[in-house]
């Protein structure tokens, strides 16, 4: 059976998309939750110098999406064929975008910017949302599912259900007007393979 | 036989990497271009209101790494396994991330489509990446030993690197001199005889 250790920051961010497939799959991991003086002495192990990076028996994998789609592909979680797997594909970069947009106001809620957080709330923040969200929620009409695929549930369910999770707590007012959105995250967070970690996880605002 | 049909701006830019499959792999495609003047009147006709698109048999495939990463697994140059094609994913992604989107900034200032002193920015944001990442891929270079990012040879990856890094040496060739390896694997990719053709005839671009 194959070691997997896990590293990331303690934190949902980009690793909780890898932690859901594992407890969705049901295959025992170690979950290496890092950061501080733990983190800098880790760091220049890891090929680029972050994190997440997976470790499977002892080959060292980085790149959440990379992860994410490669412990996916073995589990069942990434499409039912190869043109699935790439809409999936498409639908997960287009998170990436999405994130790049917001990374302005990001960066004030963390701590980086000195930028007026209620100004970037109304000129980054809630247009990013007005313009992506509606995207995701056409994708999600279209599967029929209740999953981004029309063949079900798939790792890029988890990383959006996370991702709406940290949007919903920067922006409730904003998310509540996204129905589809809010239902899907609910559908995925009330998988049974899900509920004892979700039980059991630490709550975090990434 | 499967109809392809590669839309995008008639620059290089994210859709080189699935042209060159596409010449590489010898498989004809469409390579439909739409100026930028054209493409707000289409861009409610896309998935996700961007570029590049593949229609495959009409069904539309958004998002350059999605459309390469499908094209290339169909043809074989994807990884020779899952845990090849996983570690050229991430190489692609840090690229993506690391170097391309953290330049835009300076890229937009330096061709006058972006805020900003393009020299202030060259020394805050282009340098400085450069200084961090380059070598970065210089050394997944060094660790595979064929010439390619994949040990088992060329993949979708050695093509969007070498795209990239042509852009980069065209923009300010001074810094990327010192890449050796990065420039030589640009070379090495070019001289691949199944792109010949298409490099002999394609546009030549700023980017």
């Amino acid at each position: 059976m194959v070691q997997y250790k896990l590293s990331y920051f303690p934190v949902r961010g980009l690793g909780e998309v890898s932690r859901f497939i594992f407890h969705y799959a049901n295959i025992p991991f170690e979950d290496n939750r890092i950061g501080g003086d733990d983190w800098q002495k880790y760091k220049s192990e890891t090929p680029f110098g972050q994190m997440p990076v997976l470790e499977a028996d002892g080959k060292v994998l980085a790149q959440s999406f990379a992860i994410a789609r490669y412990l996916a592909r073995k589990h069942g979680l990434a499409g039912k064929d190869d043109w699935e797997s790439a809409q999936l594909d498409s639908i997960a970069d287009l998170l990436k975008d999405f994130n790049t947009e917001l990374r302005p106001y990001f960066g004030i809620i963390m701590g980086h910017s000195k930028d007026n957080k209620d100004e970037v709330y109304k000129t980054v923040f809630k247009p990013t949302l007005e313009k992506n969200l509606p995207i995701l929620e056409k994708l999600l009409k279209d599967s029929g599912s209740g999953f981004f695929a029309k063949s079900g549930v798939s790792w890029v369910d988890f990383h959006v259900a996370s991702y709406i999770e940290t949007l919903e707590g920067l922006g409730p007012d904003v998310v509540a007007n996204y129905k589809e959105i809010t239902k899907h995250k609910a559908k995925v967070y009330a998988l049974p393979q899900l509920k004892k970690y979700l039980d059991s996880r630490p709550k975090t605002q990434f | 036989m499967v109809q392809y049909k590669l839309i995008y701006y008639p620059v290089r830019g994210l859709a080189e990497t699935t042209r060159l499959i596409l010449h590489y792999a010898n498989v004809p495609y469409e390579d439909k271009h739409i100026s930028f003047e054209e493409w707000p009147n289409m861009k409610t006709t896309t998935p996700f209101g961007q570029l590049p698109i593949l229609e495959v048999d009409g069904k539309p495939l958004a998002q350059s790494f999605a459309i390469a990463r499908f094209l290339a697994k169909k043809h074989g140059f994807a990884g020779k396994d899952d845990w090849e094609s996983a570690q050229l994913d991430a190489i692609a992604d840090f690229m993506k991330e690391d170097i391309t989107t953290e330049c835009r900034s300076y890229f937009m200032a330096r061709m006058s489509c972006g805020e900003g002193d393009k020299d202030e920015l060259h020394n805050t944001v282009f340098k400085t990446s450069m200084e961090k990442n380059m070598p970065v891929l210089e050394k997944l270079l060094k660790e595979s030993g064929s010439g390619f990012f994949a040990k088992s040879g060329v993949s979708w990856v050695d093509f969007y690197i070498a795209s990239f890094i042509e852009t980069f040496e065209r923009l300010i060739p001074s810094v990327m001199s010192v890449y050796k390896d990065l420039l030589k694997h640009k070379e090495t990719v070019y001289a691949l005889p199944q792109l010949k053709k298409y490099l002999e005839s394609r546009p030549k671009t700023q980017f």
